[in-house]
């Protein structure tokens, strides 16, 4: 296939596919009442205006992110004549964009450097699952700020493959003070980093020795770097904005009191609960099942065979587990499948990888009809419509996850190991 | 005691001499075609003292109640609030406001069979802030209201002396009122109330007023016509009066006065609907036909503004960060201007049961055609907005009642002279604090059977047995989610049996020798 044999085309393809969308978004924009431009780029850009006039960026509502994102859409604040004006409000709209470009490139550096993968493989890979996919470039030239999330996920792992811990943890504790859910990566590649991994020595076999041999060096180092980020960027934005920077970026998340219908299987029983229907509270377990696979289970048990599939599964498992879940959070997963489906059996067996598609689709498409009914007809689709879609929705990624888990036992995410098993087929 | 009865006539109203009849001890009206005020002004010290608790941690109670029916406000007495009840609050110390007025408002609103209206203990908790805005600085509440049943009972039981009939029967006859409005404030130190009725009932109004059997207390009574004055912003009146018990015959009477409430001489009038299928984001659409939309007469240097102003129930609301756009393709495609003033609950993902004050109000200026020429066609601005999710319900839905906006131009002049005494004057209504005082304003006529509409909100279907129980979505939940768990353990569990927890590389040793 020679669509996927040049780098440079493959990724000029890609701008030329985010350019074009920010044209025409741009366009709409000013040719239509409806716009392209997402409500959530308007709440980042309102913020960015806010803290250009030296203003909290929380005095815009809904504004739930940390102030680093209002900072560095700054540049959309800038006031000027049409064409101009034009230009500074899409800037953030281009840093996503970016974003992408820059999380695609490091997939293919990780894909042919740690994985030995011929660059037309990983080209393949990743322009199909990433670069080129129409939805990653829609929802970043909409406005939408998961492409960060993307870089910022696909850095961590460059610097843990790398193997710089310093770095990499510095990366975790960005990642998780821009939205909490990347701590989870936290702990596979605590987990994975063990002495071997990190060319430490082994003495002694003691019950001492053994929790020495756990600190490695690298853990250390990969620990502190990201408590320390953490810390110090939490404490800058407090100093800054003081409560009201808690209270939006993290308190919101366990307080949050809109119920409205997502993807979430949680959902028609938040609902109850909150209009105070229920008579057992079920949802205050809701954490159990998703920290116990996600924290423990998952990077426990797959970590060492491959922290790849495993940061995949655990986001999965997250998003699947998850009290809320919006189109959005497909995204997270999104820029990790390229290192786990080359190997998958959801690509070995064919009829395997199509089924699971078609479900998933279907599973979406039967909670957005459901949706539809109930957001713009007007009917009262909660139950039996969302409440089942929900569960099936659920059902199946938990039987994808099923999958995912088991390619993950029997990988061998060693690059040497790649190698041979890659030169023997 | 004090009260003042008006009887305006249109001016195609018939009338002869022989309908009203004044002896020195009482005055009768015989089947009299004319709308009629009737206002009774009674001292602080004469009320009930729960009431008398209330008014003296007030410096300011205004209550505007206006019936659903739609009727013709006519002037001197033009200005329209959006039907339902109507508080302005305002405290005489701001940290001290008044419980009582909650257990106030619970009697009034709360037996109601569908009441839906927020509860308080303390105002402040359900009444919301006025815009920064606003000449008037009161806390504001609202609540649908399609009767005053319950504050004629209340006026009966408990300001009412024991055995006076015509207490009785003046606070029955509030129940076929219009609109209903009742005023304190601690410089008077007295409390109005005044009915409208726009209409006589069936025959005409026939009354008996006794004189006063007090010396202290007064009755006056006026039968008037109206016409516009010689200035735009003034109203003529002409016709009889009389001080009953006092005055031997009625004196006829002509004078003129400023308003800042003036009726539009052609007829213009709008109607409220939501399009369905309404779902979740319900648009009001506001029509006025083209030929109502004729600039006001107002004096040729006045600044005119057709505009609307909103009383949305919590239930539903609109996204200010939307709505307060200057973006003009949005603005043209609702044929909105600008959104002038907000206040209240604009949380924009809170279900309602979280949410504590009773709505919000909305002042929106609408666009006007650019041509100058109005046609037949008709001009609709439409508001887009949002409903709240509901607790959940038997049938699967709820209503919520929208009450339909008023509509009216507002005309400014930069004229700063102070305008005189208008004996019908009407402010705290909301919107007219929103203006300067230099404004006058012109009502368009709602034209419908009902000024409220009813929309069907989706929520949580939940019956008592059967599949839609709450149980059943919580059993059915917890199943779900723990065999979905359990499977992916399983999963888990079946590969550190096969390969344990380390890397697959070291193959032949630990663990994985089962394998082999």
């Amino acid at each position: 296939m020679g669509l996927f044999n040049s780098a440079p085309r493959v990724f000029l393809a890609a701008t030329a596919l985010r350019l074009a969308l920010l044209v025409y978004g741009g366009w709409q924009d000013a040719h239509s009442a409806l716009k392209y431009t997402d409500i959530d780029y308007m709440v980042f850009t309102d913020a960015a205006r806010y803290v250009a006039n030296g203003k909290s960026p929380y005095a815009r509502d809904t504004y739930r992110y940390t102030p680093l994102l209002a900072w560095m859409l700054v540049p959309t604040a800038w006031e000027g004549p049409t064409p101009w004006s034009t230009l500074t409000f899409a800037f953030g709209k281009a840093l996503f964009a970016l974003s992408d470009i820059l999380a695609g490139w490091l997939i293919v550096q990780l894909l042919t450097r740690f994985y030995r993968f011929p660059m037309e493989r990983a080209l393949r890979y990743v322009a199909t699952v990433w670069l080129w996919n129409p939805m990653v470039a829609n929802i970043s030239t909409r406005g939408s700020s998961e492409g960060l999330l993307g870089v910022l996920v696909t850095a961590l792992l460059w610097a843990t493959l790398t193997k710089k811990p310093i770095l990499a943890g510095f990366i975790l504790g960005l990642a998780v003070h821009f939205k909490i859910y990347p701590f989870i990566y936290g702990v596979s590649i605590l987990w994975w980093w063990d002495a071997e991994r990190d060319g430490s020595s082994s003495p002694g076999s003691g019950l001492l020795s053994k929790a020495l041999r756990f600190l490695t060096p690298s853990r250390v180092k990969f620990v502190a770097a990201a408590l320390v980020s953490f810390v110090a960027l939490n404490t800058v934005m407090y100093l800054q904005y003081g409560q009201s920077f808690l209270q939006h970026t993290f308190l919101h998340h366990l307080t949050r009191i809109d119920h409205r219908h997502n993807f979430s299987p949680y959902s028609s029983l938040l609902y109850l609960t909150a209009a105070g229907g229920a008579e057992t509270h079920f949802e205050a377990l809701a954490f159990i099942p998703q920290i116990v696979l996600v924290v423990i289970a998952l990077p426990l048990i797959l970590a060492k065979k491959s922290l790849t599939t495993t940061m995949l599964a655990q986001t999965f498992a997250f998003v699947t587990f998850n009290k809320v879940c919006t189109s959005q959070y497909f995204l997270w997963y999104l820029v990790l499948l390229p290192f786990y489906l080359p190997s998958s059996s959801l690509i070995r067996k064919p009829t395997l990888g199509v089924f699971a598609a078609i479900l998933w689709v279907l599973g979406q498409a039967l909670w957005l009809h459901q949706g539809y009914n109930l957001e713009f007809l007007g009917l009262p689709s909660f139950v039996p419509g969302l409440y089942f879609a929900g569960l099936l929705f659920f059902s199946v990624n938990v039987w994808i996850l099923g999958i995912i888990v088991q390619d993950g036992g029997e990988a061998a995410d060693e690059t040497e190991e790649m190698t041979e098993k890659y030169k023997a087929r | 005691m004090k009260r003042r009865i008006t009887f305006v006539q249109r001016i195609d109203a018939g009338f002869n001499p022989q309908q009203v009849t004044l002896t020195p001890s009482s005055l009768s009206v015989r089947g009299l075609d004319a709308a009629r005020e009737d206002r009774i002004t009674v001292e602080l010290d004469q009320l009930p003292e729960q009431l008398r608790a209330v008014l003296e941690q007030s410096s300011g109670l205004h209550l505007r109640w206006a019936s659903e029916r739609p009727y013709d406000a006519l002037a001197p007495f033009a200005s329209r609030v959006s039907p339902g009840l109507h508080v302005h609050y305002t405290p005489l110390k701001a940290e001290d406001s008044s419980e009582e007025l909650c257990t106030l408002l619970r009697t009034v609103v709360g037996p109601d069979e569908d009441a839906q209206y927020k509860d308080c203990t303390k105002p402040e908790e359900s009444f919301i802030s006025p815009p920064p805005s606003t000449r008037f600085g009161s806390l504001q509440y609202h609540t649908h209201l399609p009767t005053v049943d319950n504050l004629a009972k209340y006026i009966q039981d408990n300001v009412c002396t024991k055995g006076s009939t015509e207490c009785h029967t003046q606070a029955n006859a509030l129940l076929s009122a219009d609109s209903v409005d009742i005023d304190y404030d601690s410089i008077s130190h007295a409390l109005t109330v005044s009915g409208f009725w726009a209409n006589p009932p069936q025959g005409g109004w026939n009354d008996e007023i006794s004189k006063p059997s007090s010396a202290a207390d007064q009755i006056e009574f006026g039968l008037l016509g109206a016409e516009p004055g010689l200035e735009p912003e003034e109203i003529k009146m002409g016709g009889l009066l009389a001080v009953v018990g006092e005055d031997q015959k009625l004196k006829p009477t002509m004078f003129s006065f400023p308003s800042r409430h003036q009726p539009l001489i052609e007829p213009s009038s709008y109607t409220v609907s939501f399009t369905p299928p309404t779902g979740l984001h319900p648009e009001m659409s506001i029509t006025i036909p083209g030929s109502s939309l004729k600039r006001p007469p107002a004096p040729s240097d006045a600044t005119c503004g057709l505009h609307t102003y909103l009383t949305l129930p919590s239930t539903v609301f609109g996204d200010q960060y939307q709505l307060k756009t200057t973006d003009p393709l949005f603005l043209e495609s609702h044929n909105l201007a600008a959104l002038n003033a907000l206040a209240g609950e604009t949380d924009l993902e809170a279900p309602d049961w979280v949410v504590d004050h009773w709505g919000s109000t909305w002042l929106l200026e609408l666009a006007t055609p650019k041509s100058q020429e109005t046609g037949p066609s008709n001009w609709t601005a439409t508001i887009p907005l949002h409903l709240r999710y509901l607790p959940p319900s038997e049938s699967g839905y709820r209503t919520a009642h929208i009450p339909w906006p008023i509509v009216f131009w507002a005309c400014t002049t930069e004229d700063e002279s102070e305008a005189g005494p208008n004996p019908f004057d009407r402010t705290n209504l909301g919107w007219d604090g929103l203006f300067s005082p230099q404004t006058t304003f012109y009502q368009l006529q709602p034209a419908g059977d009902r000024l409220v509409e009813d929309l069907d909100v989706p929520v949580l279907r939940l019956s008592g047995e059967g599949l839609f129980k709450g149980k059943s979505i919580e059993l059915g939940t917890c199943a779900v989610i723990s065999l979905g768990f359990l499977w992916v353990l399983w999963k888990l569990l079946r590969v550190a049996w096969v390969s344990g927890v380390g890397s697959n590389d070291k193959i032949g040793r630990g663990v994985h020798d089962k394998k082999d």
